[in-house]
């Protein structure tokens, strides 16, 4: 960092794509702010990738478009890029870059927060074991979401994930505590109509006193969505800990974020990994998952909920794969029961929750918790051999129990998985909905739940 | 008389009219039975369909409240926020107003030594030019004769005080006007007028 900030460079080498690189540099940092001055007075932000030989590489948050060699000017800050936070930030909307989008003042800060934020001690790591109620079935149910988890969102273009984002940041609690509870969202690369659908929908729902909206649209520039994660979870970093919420952070969609990555990356000249992507992309993605968790000694927890896009739907594309590697599990949607008209259209055979376990049964939920949901896990995966069994055989040569387990699997998906956008569900109702739909099958068929489970709470 | 054959027939019509009586009956029993079993299972029925009204109505009515005071909480703290905004600025502009009109005497002399010395610093150079505004022009070149290799421009800025060098290429530059410090502290002077109108920390 500068010993004294405040520096402006006028000699300009190089811009090249989002980069803009300065001549005669002595004293920048790796990280520090840079504030790049046009022609006409208008102001950027950007930040340092590289120094070394006298020159400084600068990323240009706000793009370099109408950017000239001559008479643009840097001024080194002398300091990384904070986000001011204090607790007034919750039921604001900013924009990529943490600046107010609602009008109102900056927020008055309680302190200036690194956006890189500090790396969590690995040591004072707490395990995540208590529920999070997100009112949505097949995730409370099946999927559960648990307080310091990085939980992702798998999703395909044109699918609802945008919607079931909108619908957990509305209806997420926690359960069985008076601890207070606040979302994050960060909208990276988001239409104009998504974003505004998200900022109305909390508004409207009275959940945006609790929120933090940020957000960065479509035609933002892009490198801005660098940043829009990382301030993000900065807010919530401080909510969470400084000031003991839980907090649960949506991401959406981080395909975009990925892809300005890559943007940076080839105009840096790296050489391009996997699709083009930097062979660094596990490495930054994980300075944004990896800041989830809770601490020793702390109330707050941070939660996250990624959403990312796959790419023709392909699980195997570098960024639903890598991300896959840092998270605990996944929850993928299905084109085949979006294009059904079930929402939310979760493919649960595919979709895991590492961790659901520790965060369920006795005292957290309910006692029948896993065994009901292992049940139906087995269900449906037997339900859906038996339908391709009738795609051959035809429906009449199905035995009776085949039968059973076609209707249970019509039931699941009809009954259990289907729900309105506003159906807040309760965990009672959803492990009830769950009995409903497995009682379709008889009693022996039920072999992954104890009897005492089956007394008590099979519907005859 | 009636003949054997007719009252034969009577006879048959009766049997026939006092066995549909009786199967009248009968089912007329069974129905109603039928009916009040009907009757009292759906009863239950009726109960939980109650209850499932009643409960949707409460989600719903919680629903609503949560909006309403979620929605007046937000507007009454944003109006807070604008109020506390304008104040903040009106005291920026009075303390701008107080900067300005500060008497230039050897304690402002000083000031101006320091920022000098703080920027050549930050360049890492003394070859530079120095500019200032009209009221500090004196003062600044008095304070620029102790550094060897700075000259003071006579382009003046404008500005509420202090300095601002130029390395003599014109490659680098430090604003250290109070103008630029004000800038830069901005935020946190922000945040401490804020407290005094009991809003932040």
């Amino acid at each position: 960092m500068t010993t004294q900030g405040g520096v402006q460079y006028s000699k300009i080498a190089e811009i090249k794509g989002p980069l803009v690189i300065v001549d005669g540099v002595e004293n920048a940092a790796f990280d520090e702010l840079v504030e790049i001055e046009t022609n006409e007075g208008e102001k950027r932000l950007g930040k340092v990738l590289e120094v070394g030989n006298g020159k400084a590489i600068v990323q240009v948050f706000e793009g370099t478009t109408g950017l000239s060699v001559s008479g643009t000017n840097a001024k080194f800050v002398g300091k990384v890029m904070e986000m001011p936070v204090s607790e007034e930030v919750l039921g604001r909307v900013f924009d990529g870059l943490g600046r107010p989008k609602d009008g109102l003042p900056d927020p008055v800060a309680s302190s200036f927060l690194d956006i890189n934020g500090a790396p969590m001690n690995p040591e004072q790591r707490e395990y995540p074991k208590d529920f999070i109620q997100t009112g949505v079935s097949v995730i409370d149910g099946m999927l559960t979401l648990v307080r310091g988890q990085k939980l992702p969102i798998f999703s395909g273009s044109g699918m609802s994930h945008n919607i079931l984002a909108a619908q957990i940041a509305r209806q997420a609690s926690v359960v069985g505590t008076s601890d207070e509870f606040a979302v994050v969202f960060a909208a990276i690369g988001v239409q104009f109509s998504e974003a505004e659908y998200f900022r109305r929908s909390l508004e409207e729902s009275g959940a945006l006193k609790r929120s933090v909206l940020f957000l960065n649209l479509a035609d933002d520039p892009a490198i801005e969505r660098i940043i829009t994660p990382r301030v993000a979870l900065t807010v919530a970093e401080y909510l969470a800990y400084d000031l003991g919420m839980h907090v649960l952070v949506i991401l959406t969609d981080m395909t975009n974020y990925a892809e300005a990555l890559r943007e940076i990356s080839a105009a840096r000249e790296e050489v391009p990994g996997r699709k083009g992507y930097p062979g660094y992309l596990y490495t930054d993605l994980s300075t944004i998952y990896e800041r989830a968790g809770r601490l020793r000694g702390k109330n707050g927890s941070v939660t996250q909920m990624p959403i990312l896009s796959m790419p023709s739907d392909d699980i195997t594309h570098p960024i639903p794969d890598l991300t896959g590697y840092i998270t605990e599990g996944q929850i993928v949607l299905g084109r085949d029961l979006f294009r059904q008209g079930v929402y939310p259209p979760v493919n649960i055979l595919m979709s895991l929750s590492r961790i659901m376990k520790d965060g369920i049964g006795e005292g957290r939920t309910r006692a029948d918790h896993q065994e009901i949901s292992n049940q139906n896990y087995d269900a449906y995966s037997r339900a859906q051999e038996v339908r391709a069994l009738a795609g051959i055989v035809g429906k009449a040569g199905l035995t009776e129990v085949d039968l059973n387990y076609m209707n249970f699997g019509d039931e699941f998906e009809n009954k259990f998985l289907t729900q309105a956008i506003d159906e807040n569900r309760t965990i009672e109702e959803t492990l009830g909905l769950q009995w409903n739909t497995i009682s379709n099958l008889p009693k022996n068929e039920l072999t992954k739940v104890k009897d005492k489970f089956i007394e008590q709470y099979y519907k005859e | 008389m009636p003949s054997l054959a007719e009252l034969s027939l009577e006879k048959t019509v009766d049997q026939v009219l006092e066995k549909n009586r009786s199967q009248l009956l009968e089912s007329l029993k069974l129905s109603f039975s039928e009916s009040q079993q009907q009757l009292s299972d759906s009863l239950p029925e009726l109960e939980k369909e109650y209850e499932r009204i009643l409960s949707e109505g409460q989600k719903e009515a919680e629903k609503i409240e949560k909006q309403i005071v979620g929605s007046s909480d937000l507007e009454v703290r944003n109006k807070a926020l604008l109020l506390v905004e304008e104040h903040t600025s009106m005291v920026f502009e009075k303390a701008k107003e107080q900067i300005k009109n500060t008497k230039r005497d050897s304690n402002y002399s000083n000031l101006i030594s320091t920022l000098l010395t703080e920027a050549t610093e930050a360049l890492g150079t003394s070859e530079i030019t120095v500019f200032t505004n009209s009221t500090d022009k004196d003062i600044v070149q008095s304070a620029i004769s102790k550094i060897s290799g700075a000259d003071l421009s006579s382009e003046q800025i404008d500005c509420m005080g202090g300095v601002k060098i130029t390395s003599k290429d014109g490659s680098m530059t430090f604003d250290n006007t109070i103008d630029a410090r004000f800038e830069r502290m901005k935020p946190l002077i922000r945040k401490n007028i804020a407290a005094k109108f009991s809003l932040g920390n």
